[in-house]
C-alpha cells in the first residue's frame, strides 16, 4: 500500500450526485477521511447522508467528481477489484437489506462467505457478534420475523462480520432504546479503536453529543464541519 | 482452494433449496438421452445387420451376347461411371454351365439334352459395402439396365430394399432425437436456472454487494448445469442398458431375433454423448446467467 493510501481511506473532491430527473442530492462535496478516523454525519432528512454512503461503495456513481477509497479511483474498480474492494467496506444499510427468509445467522454469514472464510471461523464469528449485540437466542429466527430494532442490529453485526477496514453505517440506533444504543456504540468504538475508519450517518444526537469524534453536517447539497475530531 | 470449498458448498445450499425442481430437470434430461441413445442404438445395430446382409449382395447383369475383352473393357467403365464398386467379374455362358452343373449336383443329367449355350453370360457387380452405396442399389440397377445390351438386371431381395428404406427411417429419427435433445437440455437447464436466479434476485444482488466475486456467484450454475449433464446422461444411458439387456434375455434362445447379435454401444460413444450432454446443460445454464447476471 502506497504511502497515501495509508493516511486517505476516504477522498471526495468536488462530487455532485443528481438524481433523475433533477434532484441535486450531492453539490460540490470535498471531504477527506483519514484511515482509523470516526466520523458523524448528520443532516435534516433528505440531505443527502445514504446518498455520501452509497458513493463511496459504488452503489451509485457520481455525478460529477472523484471518489476514492484508500486511494482508488472507485469509478475505474470493476470485477474483481470491486469486489475485493466491497469485502473490505462493511455497510449497514438504512433498509436492512436483510433476506427476510433467512434465518440470522445465514444473513450474517453472507458477508463472510463471500471472502471463502470457513464454515467453523464463520459460525463462531456469528455467535460472538451476537452475543455481543445481546441476539443470542435469535440465531435460527427469520430475519422476517424479528423487530425493527433487532433487524437493525442484525444488519450491523452483517456489515462488521468481515472485519472490513472502512465501516459504513447508515442510522444504526433509530429503533433502539438506550441501553441498546450503548451497546451498539461500544461495539462501533471498540472496532474504530482497533483500527478500522467508521463513519456513521444519523439524526440521533445523543449519540455524538458525548464523544470527541469529527462531526459534519449535510445542508443544502454540501458538507460543513460542525466539529473537529481528536485522533485516538 | 478456499474457493472451490466455498462454492460448492454454494452448490449444496443451492440444491437443498430446490431440489425438486432440479430433480424434474434431471429426469427430463434423462428422459431425452433416453430417447436419443435408444434410436441411435437400434441405428447402430441396423448398421451391422446390414453389413452382414450387404455381404451377400450383389447385382447380376444378363447380357444379350458375350462381349468380347474389348466390350468388357467398355461395360466395367460405364460401370464405374455410376460408382465405385468392390468387384465386377464377367461370367461366360460357359462358367454359367458349370456353375449350375454344381447347383444341381447329382441332378445334372437334367441338362444332357439342352444346347451348351441356354444360359445367358453375364456380369456380376459387387457394390461397395457402405451405406451410400447400398442405398442406392435400385437406382444403380436402373443404371445397369440401361447399358446397351443387358437383358435384365437380377439383386437380392426385395426386403434388402425394404431394410435400407427402414435404416434411413431410422437414421431421420436419430437426427430428430438428437435435435429433442439439444432442444431439452439447453432450454430446461436454462430454465431452470432462470427461476433460480429470479427467485434469488435479492440474495445475488447482496451477494454482489458485500464482495462477491463474478465466478463465486457463476461457477455454483456452472457446476449445476455440468451436474445436470452428467446425472442425467448417466441415468438415461442405464436405463436404456436396463431395457437392452432386458430384451437380450426375453428374445435369448431360439428365434429370429438371434440370427443377429446385438450390441450396446461402445465406450467411446458412450463417453461422448456424455460429453455432449454435458455441454448441452453448460449451454444452457450459460444463456441464462448472461441474459440474467448482468453485472
Ligand atoms: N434513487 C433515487 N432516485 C431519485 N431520488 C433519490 C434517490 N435516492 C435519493 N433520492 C433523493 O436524494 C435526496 C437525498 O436522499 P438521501 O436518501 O441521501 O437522504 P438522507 O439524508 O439519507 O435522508 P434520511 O435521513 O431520510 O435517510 C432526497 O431528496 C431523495 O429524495
Ligand atoms: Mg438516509
Amino acid at each position: 500500500m502506497s504511502e497515501h493510501s495509508n493516511n486517505t481511506m476516504v477522498e471526495l473532491i468536488k462530487v455532485s450526485k443528481t438524481y433523475h430527473p433533477n434532484i441535486q442530492a450531492l453539490s460540490g462535496v470535498s471531504i477527506s477521511i483519514r484511515s482509523g478516523e470516526m466520523v458523524f454525519i448528520t443532516g435534516r432528512s433528505g440531505a443527502g447522508k445514504t446518498t455520501f454512503l452509497k458513493l463511496l461503495c459504488k452503489m451509485e456513481l457520481p455525478t460529477r467528481g472523484l471518489v476514492e477509497i484508500d486511494g482508488l479511483d472507485i469509478r475505474k474498480m470493476r470485477g474483481n477489484n470491486l469486489s475485493y474492494l466491497r469485502q473490505q467496506i462493511g455497510v449497514a444499510y438504512q433498509d436492512f437489506k436483510l433476506l427476510t427468509d433467512r434465518t440470522v445467522s445465514e444473513n450474517i454469514s453472507i458477508a463472510m462467505e463471500v471472502s471463502y472464510r470457513k464454515p467453523q471461523i464463520i459460525r463462531k464469528r456469528v455467535k460472538a457478534l451476537l452475543e455481543e449485540l445481546d441476539l443470542s437466542d435469535k440465531h435460527n429466527s427469520m430475519t422476517g420475523d424479528l423487530s425493527r430494532g433487532e433487524q437493525q442490529r442484525v444488519t450491523l453485526a452483517r456489515a462488521v462480520a468481515n472485519s472490513p477496514k472502512l465501516i459504513l453505517v447508515d442510522e444504526p440506533t433509530g429503533n433502539l432504546d438506550a441501553t441498546t444504543t450503548a451497546r451498539v456504540m461500544e461495539m462501533l468504538i471498540g472496532l474504530n479503536n482497533s483500527g478500522a475508519t467508521v463513519l456513521i450517518a444519523t439524526h440521533d444526537h445523543t449519540i455524538y453529543r458525548d464523544v470527541e469524534h469529527r462531526l459534519l453536517e449535510l445542508r443544502g447539497g454540501q458538507m460543513h464541519q460542525l466539529r473537529d475530531g481528536v485522533m485516538q | 482452494m478456499r474457493f472451490i470449498f466455498a462454492v460448492l458448498r454454494q452448490v449444496f445450499k443451492n440444491f437443498r433449496q430446490t431440489w425438486l425442481s432440479q430433480l424434474m430437470t434431471l429426469l427430463t434430461v434423462s428422459l431425452s438421452v433416453f430417447i436419443f441413445a435408444f434410436f441411435y442404438l437400434v441405428y447402430i445395430n441396423m448398421l451391422s445387420i446390414g453389413d452382414k446382409l450387404g455381404y451377400d449382395l450383389r447385382l447380376i447383369v444378363y447380357l444379350e451376347e458375350e462381349p468380347i475383352p474389348e466390350l468388357q473393357e467398355q461395360l466395367r467403365r460405364k460401370i464405374l461411371a455410376f460408382d465405385e464398386v468392390e468387384e465386377i467379374y464377367f461370367v461366360s455362358r460357359q462358367e454359367a454351365l458349370e456353375r449350375f452343373k454344381v447347383q444341381l449336383g447329382e441332378d445334372q443329367d437334367v441338362l444332357q439334352d439342352m444346347p451348351e449355350d441356354f444360359l445367358p453370360p453375364s456380369i456380376e457387380v459387387v457394390p461397395l459395402k457402405n451405406l451410400r452405396s447400398l442405398n442406392q442399389v435400385k437406382l444403380f440397377s436402373e443404371y445397369l439396365s440401361k447399358l446397351p445390351g443387358t437383358i435384365k438386371v437380377q439383386y437380392g431381395q426385395d426386403w434388402i430394399e425394404r431394410f435400407y428404406y427402414f435404416t434411413r427411417l431410422v437414421s431421420i429419427i436419430v437426427v430428430l432425437s438428437a435435435g429433442l435433445l439439444i432442444l431439452t437440455s439447453v432450454f430446461m437447464v436454462s430454465y431452470k436456472i432462470r427461476l433460480t436466479i429470479i427467485g434469488r434476485k435479492a440474495e445475488l444482488e447482496l451477494m454482489k454487494l458485500v464482495g462477491a466475486t463474478n465466478s463465486y456467484i457463476r461457477t455454483p450454475f456452472f457446476i449445476e448445469g455440468i451436474l445436470q449433464g452428467l446425472l442425467g446422461s448417466t441415468l438415461g444411458l442405464v436405463a436404456l442398458f436396463g431395457l437392452f439387456y432386458w430384451i437380450k434375455i426375453k428374445f435369448s434362445g431360439p428365434g429370429i431375433l438371434n440370427i443377429f447379435e446385438f450390441s450396446f454401444f461402445e465406450p467411446p460413444i458412450i463417453v461422448m454423448i456424455s460429453i455432449v450432454s454435458i455441454l448441452l446443460c453448460l449451454t444452457g445454464s450459460y444463456s441464462s446467467m448472461r441474459k440474467y447476471l448482468r453485472t
